[in-house]
């Protein structure tokens, strides 16, 4: 009863649009071009070397960026700034005819295998936290799958370590084709902040194709469920 | 400590110094230092808390430390020898002393001397048998080899009619990290469970080695997510021990406000958990979506929904605005009543009792042998919390007494989760009444000297952190080690299920809650 009068006095929880703005979210970094002077603080300041400077120009790289904000604070010039802009995922081009086919053969909906091979755990708590009553992402048609031989593809995060590549490849080959391959946060693009570790010893896409990397450290939930609803839409 | 001091003297030990205010070290020699530990254990009481190696880097030589602690007096004592290819196994003192002396074992290459376990632990199969990576010839960002040849790893075997085995992982059902669970099944009951770890494992030690201490909080805060806070809690203290540095009363306040919303998601969280292993749908997913409003309510504070990069040594590196804190004090009065209403329910619901009481009860003995620390080790009736014992920040005068149950089983753990959930909605507000001004952005620069070493320790959402760290050249720490709560604590659980059913094992599982992550490093 109690439990009754509970839901009645709080209604629904689940928000209409999960992906709205968020002016609190961290996001893309951008570079004024004008006031940058290319003094090279911030490719020093870097932790993870995402930023480059080529041609002239300072370039970042927001896949291997895990958003700590040392390069704003070391900027002479505050020409860096932080937007609030968390839709950062881009679909690897190569992969994008399988995307098609995995599209035309499960319509609307999507039964991940999640894969931890090595992080810190953020990945996997944002990625549970879209399962909330908040996010809700099994509207979408999202779910994940207890085994591969259920699921259209594979949730990795986390820098490869060489203890999880056995098993990350089986679990991989476990999938039926066509299968998708989902890379949450910096370090499962090239190891992140562990990239120089003894036992971080490839990358995930030198191991697997990865399909799609949602950049992050690690990705709000926001920007993990946009990032699989890019996979998803039919374009 | 003075007294312990001199009278360590008469062993024939070649030197002690005092450090830090509290951290006494003691130098032996390879053949007294298990004489002297087992005085320390029997005679003064000490409680021994983590062992680990340091390359010494000249001719070959290892330097092992063994660090016990006075919770009482608030003081360490660190024994360490020298040696160049042996390990003088402790296994006969204490008992989960295998856990350290194998994963030195694998990552320096010493055999252990007189021990009785001394299977790899780091080291899986797939590892070239020569490399060892925390020696300092080994080079930085050099990877290790594959072996091409996979021996087998060789399970503990129930023999039986009805007996057989149940793998499972390294790869869960569900959202969970890696690890892997062997069950040994009679019947129903479970007869053994050997849980095999360190899938995870980045080398989080060396990289330490590599990085400008005054990045380094950035490695820290990433060993284990979900304690990111206490993570860059314990940097900062480390720091400022070594430079014998106090931050103001008011930064302590803010530190300890943060601290404490991380450990209320945390336990939220936890308890949430419980619900959904239980199968009561309403509480689990009421309270996770508390959890989900107190992590926006960190980002809106911080930047980051899990505050990364907010505690920083000697300063902060957030502003702090009396709006932050109306915002902090308005979210959780809203949310605290409906909390209790939905725990409330849970403990008078009898079926949810059903499952969680006398369920995966591990006994105080037990659990003090077993070193289980944080929450399961209260449940147990293990009267120790690091913010009383050894006070940091304003925890001396807000932290007076220690949540505590004694029966050790998942309703014990539950009813404790709740306490500490109760207390830091009491310890924020505390903390932010001593907030009275603006706290600035202010990110000192670190410098340290060569030699500088010291000890730090946290209660993180698990359980007792211990870091020490060793200054090397060029602003850079020669050695980094991290005792995090869950290497010991994982054990408790392998104790908890003895004889409970398979479908329990979740239940049991979830109240400990430990962290993959962490342990691995």
């Amino acid at each position: 009863m109690k439990l009754i009068l509970d839901r009645i006095k709080n209604g629904i929880e689940t928000i209409k649009d999960p992906l709205g703005e968020n002016v609190y979210s961290y996001g893309r970094i951008e570079v004024d071009s004008e006031t940058c002077n290319l003094c090279g603080l911030c490719e020093k300041e870097c932790p993870v070397n995402a930023i480059s400077i080529m041609d002239g120009k300072l370039e970042m790289d927001s896949r291997k960026c895990i958003f700590c904000k040392l390069c704003i604070d070391v900027c002479p010039n505050d020409s860096l700034e932080m937007t609030h802009d968390y839709k950062i995922s881009a679909i690897e081009e190569l992969r994008e005819k399988i995307r098609r086919e995995v599209y035309s053969t499960f319509q609307r909906s999507l039964t991940l295998r999640a894969v931890d091979v090595g992080s810190c755990n953020g990945c996997f708590l944002e990625l549970s936290a879209i399962g909330n009553t908040y996010y809700d992402m099994s509207r979408y048609g999202i779910h994940i799958a207890a085994s591969p031989r259920h699921a259209d593809g594979l949730i990795v995060s986390g820098a490869l370590s060489i203890n999880m590549k056995e098993a990350l490849i089986k679990a991989y080959e476990a999938i039926p084709n066509p299968k998708i391959v989902i890379a949450l946060g910096a370090c499962s693009y090239d190891g992140g902040i562990y990239k120089d570790g003894y036992s971080v010893i490839q990358r995930v896409d030198e191991v697997i194709p990865v399909d799609i990397h949602i950049p992050g450290c690690p990705p709000s939930p926001a920007a993990i469920l946009e990032g699989v609803l890019k996979i998803m839409k039919n374009k | 400590m003075d007294e312990l001091k001199e009278e360590l003297g008469k062993y024939r030990c070649e030197e002690s110094r005092i450090n830090n205010l509290n951290e006494l070290y003691v130098d032996c020699s390879q053949s007294n230092i298990e004489p002297i530990a087992v005085l320390l254990k029997n005679q003064y009481k000490l409680k021994f808390i983590a062992e680990f190696c340091m390359d010494t880097g000249k001719e070959d030589k290892f330097k092992i430390s063994i660090v016990f602690t006075n919770s009482k007096e608030s003081y360490f004592v660190i024994l360490t020898y020298t040696t160049v290819d042996i390990l003088v196994s402790m296994q006969n003192t204490f008992s989960q002393a295998h856990l350290f002396e194998r994963e030195i074992s694998d990552l320096f290459g010493l055999s252990i001397d007189g021990g009785s376990d001394v299977r790899h632990s780091v080291k899986h199969e797939i590892w070239d048998a020569k490399a060892f990576p925390l020696r300092k010839g080994f080079p930085y960002k050099g990877k290790i080899k594959e072996n091409h040849e996979i021996p087998n790893y060789e399970f503990k075997r129930i023999v039986g009619n009805d007996a057989f085995q149940i793998p499972v992982g390294p790869i869960h059902a569900g959202i969970i990290e890696p690890g892997h669970f062997r069950f040994s099944v009679i019947g129903e009951d479970i007869e053994n469970l050997e849980i095999r770890l360190n899938y995870k494992h980045r080398g989080i030690e060396k990289i330490a080695e590599n990085i400008d201490a005054n990045k380094l909080n950035l490695l820290f805060e990433r060993v284990a997510c979900e304690s990111t806070l206490a993570y860059g809690e314990a940097y900062a203290l480390l720091i400022e021990k070594m430079l014998n540095f106090k931050v103001s009363r008011e930064i302590q306040s803010l530190r300890v406000a943060l601290l404490e919303l991380e450990r209320l998601y945390n336990f939220l969280q936890d308890v949430s958990g419980i619900c959904v292993d239980v199968g009561f749908s309403y509480p689990a997913k009421k309270l996770s979506y508390i959890a989900e409003i107190i992590k926006q309510l960190i980002e809106r504070v911080t930047g980051s929904r899990y505050a990364r990069n907010s505690i920083v040594p000697m300063g902060s590196n957030i502003d702090f605005s009396q709006e932050n804190k109306r915002n902090i004090l308005d979210t959780l009065g809203g949310i605290r009543n409906r909390i209790k209403l939905i725990a409330d329910v849970t403990l008078e619901s009898f079926t949810f009792l059903d499952r969680v009481e006398n369920t995966g009860i591990v006994k105080n003995n037990i659990a003090k042998k077993l070193m289980m620390t944080g929450v399961v080790g209260r449940a147990s009736g293990v009267d120790y919390d690091v913010r009383k014992s050894f006070p940091y920040e304003i925890y001396g005068d807000i932290k007076k007494t220690n949540n505590i149950e004694h029966i050790g089983g998942v309703f014990e753990r539950y009813k404790l989760k709740i306490a500490e959930i109760d207390d830091a909605f009491k310890f924020i507000e505390m903390a932010l009444s001593n907030i009275d001004n603006e706290i600035k952005k202010n990110r000192p620069i670190i410098e340290l000297e060569k030699g500088m070493e010291a000890i730090s320790i946290v209660e993180t959402a698990k359980g007792e952190l211990m870091v020490y760290g060793k200054m090397g050249e060029n602003n850079k720490f020669d050695r980094i080690y991290f005792k995090t709560p869950s290497f010991t604590n994982w054990k408790g659980l392998t104790i908890a299920v003895l004889d409970e059913i398979v479908p329990d094992f979740p239940l049991c599982n979830k109240s400990f809650n430990m962290s993959y992550s962490e342990n691995d490093r």
